[in-house]
């Protein structure tokens, strides 16, 4: 069973807030889904560690710079910036 | 009751590696703010990490010169939490694969300090708090770090202390970093309990994070030492939590707890492949490691029969070692270089950062010509000193400096002749003597080296000197 | 049977009957005219597709040869970045993003003279199976309105069906592609894992997702295939293709070619679909192919095997949505935590939550064991019934889904029952397989059906020329009503 504190809990690590009126509703999606992801555990435990589906190994990079970014563009998406860095304003002040 | 301190510590140490260990960005410390940077590195949507061969490399050889066992078959996890200066909000690291495991430090004590494991993983950015404004820099996000865990195996501040300068130097060696505290590339965390001594059970553990400096870890060490003690003898309970060390006021506190339970939810990353380290790739990195410091310091005791303090001195710095050994090289005593390095050209140097670099004005070359004046016999202690002093200041060769009429030995007939002058031009010293004072004598040999330019045999003239107004 | 465009268009432009801005013109005239209908293209390129027309025009004019794909207008799935172009995903949360880089298949496309047109509808984040999770409404079907274009590259499909372009980048996490070219009647590849970069795709489900054409004939998605599957230093998990073009292997034929089908992937299929299943298989014998039954009973697990893993993966990728570096931010807020969650709560959509949460679960300390890892190890074994099938067969021949479009506003009211419809398409993302989507019919409707062709690693030679072979004597189904005619 999902219970109401197993989601409140999930949604705080996932940085998401679920309002009051919202938690039951979606305590009942998620029992549902979760019920839906049991039937897995009627399968026979599995043979074997997955691994990947590439069976590729080192795929490594050679140690030589390659010149970053101007910052102009690396902040260009920010919603604000000050001083050459991303900024998160305090709107207490 | 007595009790006992037991610590571990897991140590993060930035790699000098040229690039990012996911992205081809420097890692050049310092630089403005956001300019080390790229789409990867700062995590922009649909950007993919691709893996620093350097960073596999260097870890191995951090791994092999703890004497850790290398993983075969490594591979690369998330460590998932949201945090600001996180911009993936997965650290990429290793979870249950790390590529090194079970290895040790040895401790001047005969202790051995087990390493559990040495992983690879990215650093984090830099958040700078401004007037409650959050300002966010990723220069150093994805500069590659090794973390060093040890088991639970320190019993004192001083091991702890041994330990991390030990760590220091070894990797400094293997030339994996720089290990500047002061800069950050090496950090500290300490997990700490105590227990009455004797008792075989763990106690409750803190942790201090994230701490760079040595005599930091030292004092935290000690005052949560005598915290816990405290707690326990007053009949209460030490809380398992993360602390941070004040150095302002010498005390721990606890870090404000976070709103979130720590889950991480580690899960293999998707985005990289398998890492696997064939064995004869080890064996050549293996091959590869220089000495370490251990071993050099027993060597040059052994085989080159320096005392354990300057051996010591001697291989703290690989640079330094390496600069001794080409100048002692082929000549008759090391112990003549060593003395010369230690007395001399030490006084040269004083921060840590020069003695890592040992950039001096006498090079090893210039020093081992000098040394072979002396072994020759051309010139003598005194004038060789007198010498070095002038080359350090002038970073000009020996033989640059020193006169060739002041080369060689002095013959019998020169040295008797400057002796009767050193005693005609000394009464007063001469009748000192001979009424019994012995070292008045020292002044009459002061005449004759000065005279002599210096080579003259200081003891050789004394007794000339004694012969000649015993003969009178 | 339908013939190559591309090399129809290919052909006008060097024989000068057409100049390339002329084309480039008429495909940005009816997008104007029918784009309102359709709701394909999210955000229309017309001044950087007339630019690279003039381009070509240029070259054409001074006597150069041009490549196949030089001065094709097309369009890109909004997940693909594009430097200097607005790329959402269809999310609020990144509603006003410009990437400052390429993904690897634009840069390969636009040196190889591509005309994009605009940047075409999705589900949020690739999330969904109708394109209606998508901030800007849903994409529609070309072959009626009232219908769904499908999900989560809706607008894909539904440009490609309604003429609003010649071909069209996709991507497919678990039918991405496929899905929404069978709804809309056009054919849609799923490559290899692997087989073409990753690098610049927004990232829903990384073990899974692969980007892919979606076309009008077989033909012009092995072209576009040859030209986007290249090894990218840039993507770990890229190898790229070797050896020969796979468009220039098609008309081989297919005697002696072994087709599986296996009887799980037609339970609870739709009547009208099973029959031009049937009627296919007919066909494949009569070209001398050899249809081969077996069963996959692992098959069952793979619609939950494929929401955890695709689900913890999400989770994880979706992370870094935080307001800070780029895209939407919330305004007030009492800290920094208060702010990454309330421009996390405001920014995504109910299904990227819901998938959000899932992840998350699934992850956590506690259920991990139960859920992800047991997913991972089932997953292992859904790869080696695969492999042991391929190893009675060549390809497989499957529905590409259960049904055809359903109307709009019918897919989103239950979570699962919308899964469920993912059934005969997420084997094939699990297992890292080729596939391609081929119309094969109508239904009573008068909406098309799909069929699906599932290879070995790596053979989307065989996925192709098993698919074009098809094609070739295949009836003409109806052309939707919309957008350009030769």
């Amino acid at each position: 069973m999902v219970t109401k504190e197993e989601i409140m809990k999930i949604a705080i690590l996932s940085k998401l807030f679920v309002a009051e009126d919202e938690i039951d509703r979606l305590t009942e999606d998620m029992q549902e889904i979760i019920s839906f992801a049991d039937t897995i555990n009627r399968a026979s435990d599995a043979e074997g560690d997955f691994d990947s589906i590439t069976g590729l190994s080192n795929a490594l990079r050679e140690d030589e710079v390659v010149p970053s970014y101007d910052r102009e563009r690396i902040l260009q998406n920010a919603g604000d910036s000050d001083d050459g860095c991303f900024l998160v304003k305090n709107i207490m002040k | 009751m007595k009790y006992e301190l037991v610590a571990g510590f897991e140590t993060h140490v930035e790699l000098t590696t040229n690039t990012k260990i996911f992205c081809s960005c420097t890692t050049q410390f310092g630089g403005e703010p956001n300019t080390h940077c790229c789409p990867v590195c700062i995590g922009l949507p649909g950007t993919l990490p691709k893996l620093n061969r350097k960073v596999v490399e260097y870890a191995i050889r951090a791994g092999l010169a703890t004497h850790c066992e290398i993983a075969e078959i490594s591979k690369m996890d998330r460590k998932n939490y949201c945090y600001p200066d996180l911009p993936k909000a997965y650290q990429i690291s290793q979870y249950d694969k790390p590529l090194c495991e079970h290895g040790y430090v040895q401790l001047s004590n005969g202790r051995r300090i087990r390493i559990l494991r040495i992983h690879i993983e990215e650093d984090a950015g830099k958040l700078v708090h401004r007037r409650g404004d959050t300002l966010v820099d990723y220069n150093r996000g994805g500069v590659p770090l090794i973390e060093i865990v040890t088991e639970p195996d320190f019993r004192s501040v001083d091991e702890a202390k041994e330990y991390v300068e030990k760590l220091q130097l070894i990797m400094r060696y293997i030339g994996v970093s720089d290990c500047r505290m002061q800069e950050g590339s090496m950090r500290c965390d300490v997990n700490i309990s105590v227990r009455p001594q004797g008792s075989e059970q763990l106690g409750t553990r803190t942790e201090i994070k994230n701490m760079n400096s040595i005599t930091f870890i030292a004092k935290a060490m000690e005052y949560e030492y005598s915290r816990q003690v405290d707690l326990i003898e007053s009949g209460e309970k030490v809380v398992q939590e993360t602390l941070r060390y004040d150095d302002a006021t010498n005390t721990t506190s606890s870090m404000r707890g976070k709103e979130d339970a720590n889950d991480y939810r580690y899960f293999r990353d998707p985005d990289l492949v398998t890492i696997h380290v064939p064995r004869e790739r080890v064996e050549e990195i293996r091959a590869s490691l220089p000495e370490l410091p251990e071993e050099k310091k027993q060597r040059y005791m052994e085989e080159l029969g320096l005392p354990e303090s300057d051996a010591l001195l001697l291989t703290k710095y690989r640079r330094i070692a390496e600069y001794f050994e080409e100048a002692a090289e082929g000549t008759n005593n090391p112990k003549t270089a060593a003395n010369f390095i230690i007395g001399q050209i030490f006084r040269s140097v004083e921060t840590e950062t020069e003695k890592e670099a040992f950039d001096v004005a006498v090079s090893a070359a210039q020093l081992r010509e000098l040394i072979g004046l002396l072994d020759s016999g051309k010139i003598r202690m005194n004038l060789a000193k007198a010498t070095l002093d002038k080359m350090l200041e002038t970073g000009k060769g020996a033989l640059e400096l020193i006169d060739e009429k002041d080369m060689g030995g002095l013959d019998e007939g020169a040295l008797q002749a400057l002796c009767r002058q050193a005693i005609e031009a000394n009464p007063k010293a001469v009748a000192d003597y001979q009424a019994g004072k012995e070292k008045a004598v020292k002044a009459m040999v002061g005449y004759v080296m000065k005279n002599s330019r210096g080579k003259a045999d200081a003891a050789q003239a004394e007794q000339t000197i004694i012969g000649l107004i015993k003969n009178a | 049977m339908s013939e190559s465009m591309i090399k129809a268009y290919h052909r006008l432009l060097t024989e000068k009957k057409l100049s390339c801005r002329e084309l480039t013109q008429a495909y940005l005239q009816a997008m104007e005219r029918d784009n309102p209908a359709l709701n394909a293209y999210v955000t229309p390129t017309p001044d950087t597709a007339l630019a690279a027309a003039d381009a070509v025009d240029a070259k054409i004019a001074a006597g150069d040869a041009i490549g196949l794909l030089e001065g094709i207008p097309m369009t890109l799935k909004d997940n693909i970045s594009t430097d200097g172009i607005r790329t959402t995903c269809c999310s609020k949360i990144l509603e006003n993003y410009v990437p400052i880089y390429d993904a690897t298949v634009w840069e390969l496309l636009k040196s190889q003279g591509a005309v994009l047109l605009g940047k075409t509808n999705m589900d949020e984040f690739a999330m969904g199976s109708s394109c209606e999770n998508s901030c800007f409404g849903g994409a529609h079907n070309p072959h009626n309105t009232g219908h769904v274009a499908g999900g989560s590259s809706g607008g894909g499909a539904s440009a490609v069906g309604g003429h609003l372009a010649v071909y069209a980048l996709g991507s497919d996490t678990g039918g991405s592609i496929r899905q929404p070219a069978s709804f809309c009647g056009v054919v849609g590849l799923k490559p290899t894992y692997g087989a073409v970069s990753r690098y610049g795709l927004i990232a829903y489900a990384s073990s899974l997702d692969q980007i892919g054409p979606i076309t009008t004939s077989v033909e012009d998605a092995a072209v576009v295939f040859d030209a986007i599957s290249r090894y990218d230093e840039k993507d770990s998990t890229s190898q790229g293709r070797s050896g020969e073009p796979v468009s220039s292997t098609l008309a081989k034929g297919i005697t002696g070619m072994k087709i599986g089908v296996a009887k799980e992937y037609l339970d609870g299929v739709g009547e009208d679909i099973r029959q031009s299943l049937e009627e296919a298989m007919k066909q494949y014998e009569s070209l001398g192919a050899e249809i081969v039954p077996f069963d996959l009973p692992s098959l069952k697990y793979a619609l939950p095997v494929y929401y955890i893993i695709a689900c913890a993966e999400a989770s994880s990728n979706l992370g870094r949505y935080d307001g800070i570096r780029y895209g939407y931010k919330a305004e007030n807020y009492t800290d920094v935590n208060d702010m990454i969650k309330k421009t996390r709560s405001t920014g995504f959509g109910e299904e990227v939550k819901r998938r959000i949460l899932l992840g998350t679960y699934v992850l956590s300390s506690g259920y991990y064991d139960a859920y992800y890892k047991k997913a991972q190890n089932l997953r292992g074994s859904i790869v080696a019934a695969f492999e042991k099938a391929f190893a009675q067969c060549d390809v497989m021949l499957a529905p590409t889904v259960p049904t055809t479009a359903f109307a709009n506003g019918s897919a989103v009211s239950d979570p699962v029952e919308t899964y469920l419809t993912d059934i005969c398409t997420v084997p094939v993302n699990i297992c890292g397989l080729p596939a391609v989507s081929v119309p094969c019919g109508m239904d009573r409707q008068g909406l098309p059906i799909g069929m699906q062709l599932i290879g070995r690693r790596f053979d989307e030679e065989g996925v192709l020329r098993a698919a074009y072979a098809y094609e070739q004597i295949s009836p003409a189904f109806p052309k939707a009503p919309f957008g350009v005619t030769l």
